[in-house]
């Protein structure tokens, strides 16, 4: 939302004068987004009942793994199929961190995040340097080979197999115990301010110097390459860090589940957080995750029906097709052309 | 023991080479993969039980890919034609979707629980060839899958609309400005493209299960294959085919811990030595 106004006001001067000019712009949206993270904080957890916190919970979560796919996509044009190797990945890795290795969880944690973060180095080092057709066909076979790693009957001991592992840990992560990330309302407070730090982390590479190489490189790789850029690497730190994004959402649902299940490394877990990125629009950090929210309590009120797969399917030939700029995007285009005919008329 | 390792690598290969080229011929002319393609074998795969049931399995050989050759007009009259000028990673999301959708459909009709077709009484059984006794359903598969695959390339090689495919894949501008219409010429490949996964499908039924997953499994070995073949080379993917199809045969035999492993392994193996895949990157030229 930030991104949209800030760049909004400084590429049409014109449109300043109706708000008091830049100087008064910036502070007025900064104000206006701390009001909004303050409100969200607070509010939800005041009003709403244990179970739409819940969903509202897995909505975020999802909306951070949208968020990481959508970032790939909308800066660098590449799609990510495997999104949920990654996301219940880490979480495994955590539960075997505390249950097999006997670690500390801070230090499950850390060390979760980093196996994940090598594993999508290397990965990247390996697909990134591919058209984004492959890309996509890649991730998806990479999604693939990790759900069925898990499965193996060597691994068994290790990942639980089909039946999933249950995670019980002593200690504290940040002064929380584990007592605290299965309580609803105080999860919301966690999961609300990690999306907002990915979400700003995010928005903030994407105005940065990489954003602009990853953006060039997107539009025109063969360009960038004569016009001596390095386009491999860009690309590269950009999937490893929307890897941390996905994983970081992963550890958070480990912790608030209780419980890594087979199916959190599936597919549809992929599907559907591209589902929820194209829904919100994959422009910006605000409708992924918007796009998490809308899809949880939409599984919620369709899914019971086993319409979930469906609707997925649905949903993703429909907002490519209709609505290739999903709520966030479309309502924000709405809103600008509104106000600029409105100018129109009074001048 | 080698000779039944080749023969069952084969027999796999085959299907696989059905479907991987009509992966291929598509994108040689669309530049675009279908995703759904795994979801549309999955249809033929049911399709062929039901006709099965009622008219026998040679029936259901006939009558499954002529139905499938008109979803595939459907799909490229609804989907590939409309979106043409959208980009191609949202035409592969659009035909992602749509191949949910279509699995969805299908195990909405027929439920979640497996099925499975039995061989025709000439196919069952088996026979000894040099000593050693092997299924006859899977030598007819090597010769189905062999056989189309020869007369994929004789089309290719030999026929007007074969010539205009390579010249549209290998150039699509200057292939239309000699006056080639690819519109016309994606109709013929996608409807072929989609009736060879109708045959695969119904191949399948006595030799693999037919169950609601099948049609993940088999998209995703069909992208390793396309991959390490070389995006759109039918060659490509032909050898790629049989090399997947040795590579998974012999990991079910010496590697059976990682079996389901062993064709990634061989994916990062070729993405390290070749990222661009093993074939030449166009059609057959």
């Amino acid at each position: 939302m930030n991104n949209r106004t800030t760049t909004a006001a400084s590429a049409r001067p014109a449109a300043i004068g109706a708000l008091g000019g830049l100087s008064l712009r910036v502070p007025l949206a900064i104000a206006a987004v701390a009001i909004v993270f303050v409100v969200g904080a607070v509010v939800p957890t005041r009003i709403a009942g244990d179970f739409a916190l819940r969903l509202a919970n897995e909505g975020l979560l999802l909306g951070m793994l949208a968020l990481s796919v959508a970032f790939l996509m909308s800066q660098a044009g590449l799609v990510a199929l495997g999104a949920a190797s990654i996301y219940g990945g880490t979480g495994l890795l955590f539960a075997i961190a505390v249950g097999e290795w006997n670690l500390t969880p801070t230090m499950a944690m850390c060390v979760s995040i980093l196996i994940i973060a090598v594993y999508a180095t290397v990965l990247g080092a390996l697909i990134v340097r591919t058209n984004p057709l492959a890309f996509m066909m890649l991730t998806l076979a990479a999604g693939e080979m990790i759900s069925h790693a898990v499965l193996l009957e060597g691994l068994r001991d290790y990942t639980g197999g089909a039946d999933g592992l249950v995670v019980r840990f002593k200690g504290s992560i940040f002064g929380m115990e584990s007592a605290d990330f299965a309580d609803p309302a105080r999860f919301w407070l966690m999961v609300w301010v990690a999306a907002w730090l990915a979400g700003l982390a995010l928005w903030a590479i994407g105005r940065s110097r990489l954003g602009a190489v990853l953006r060039a490189v997107r539009e025109n790789e063969e360009r960038m390459r004569f016009s001596g850029f390095n386009t491999y690497l860009p690309r590269l730190i950009a999937y490893v860090l929307v890897n941390i994004v996905a994983a970081v959402a992963g550890l958070l649902h480990v912790l608030n589940a209780g419980f890594v299940s087979p199916e959190s490394l599936g597919l549809s877990v992929s599907t559907n957080a591209l589902v929820a990125a194209l829904m919100g629009g994959i422009a910006g950090s605000v409708g992924p995750i918007l796009g998490g929210l809308i899809f949880s309590f939409a599984q919620d009120e369709f899914g019971a029906r086993g319409l979930t797969q469906l609707l997925t399917g649905i949903a993703i030939v429909l907002f490519i097709v209709v609505f290739p700029r999903g709520v966030v995007g479309g309502l924000w285009g709405a809103m600008r052309t509104r106000v600029l005919n409105g100018r129109r008329e009074i001048s | 023991m080698i000779a039944l390792l080749i023969a069952n690598s084969l027999a796999l290969a085959s299907l696989l080479i059905m479907l991987a080229s009509g992966l291929a011929l598509i994108y040689g002319l669309r530049d675009v993969i279908n995703f759904g393609h795994g979801a549309i074998y999955m249809l033929g795969a049911y399709l062929g039980y039901t006709v099965a049931l009622v008219g026998g399995f040679w029936l259901a050989l006939i009558v499954v890919p002529v139905l499938l050759a008109l979803l595939g007009i459907a799909f490229e009259y609804l989907a590939l034609r409309p979106l043409q000028n959208r980009s191609h990673i949202e035409v592969a999301l659009v035909t992602l979707g749509l191949g949910i959708i279509l699995g969805q459909i299908i195990i909405y009709f027929y439920g979640g629980v497996a099925r499975s077709v039995d061989a025709p009484q000439i196919l069952s059984g088996s026979v000894t060839v040099l000593n050693l006794s092997y299924p006859v359903y899977r030598i007819f598969l090597i010769v189905m899958g062999l056989g189309s695959c020869a007369l994929l390339a004789l089309w290719l090689r030999f026929t007007p609309s074969g010539l205009y495919v390579r010249a549209v894949s290998q150039d699509p501008s200057v292939a239309r400005m000699m006056g080639i219409n690819a519109d016309r010429l994606s109709l013929l490949v996608t409807s072929l493209s989609a009736a060879f996964a109708g045959v695969a499908g119904v191949l399948a039924g006595p030799y693999l299960s037919i169950d609601p997953g099948m049609d993940v499994t088999m998209i995703v070995d069909c992208l390793i294959i396309v991959v390490i073949g070389g995006t759109g080379s039918i060659g490509g993917a032909i050898v790629a085919a049989l090399l997947f199809g040795l590579v998974q045969v012999a990991g079910s035999v010496f590697l059976p811990n990682i079996a389901s492993l062993v064709p990634y392994i061989l994916l990062m193996v070729v993405l390290l030595i070749a990222p661009r895949g093993i074939g030449r990157g166009r059609v057959l030229n």
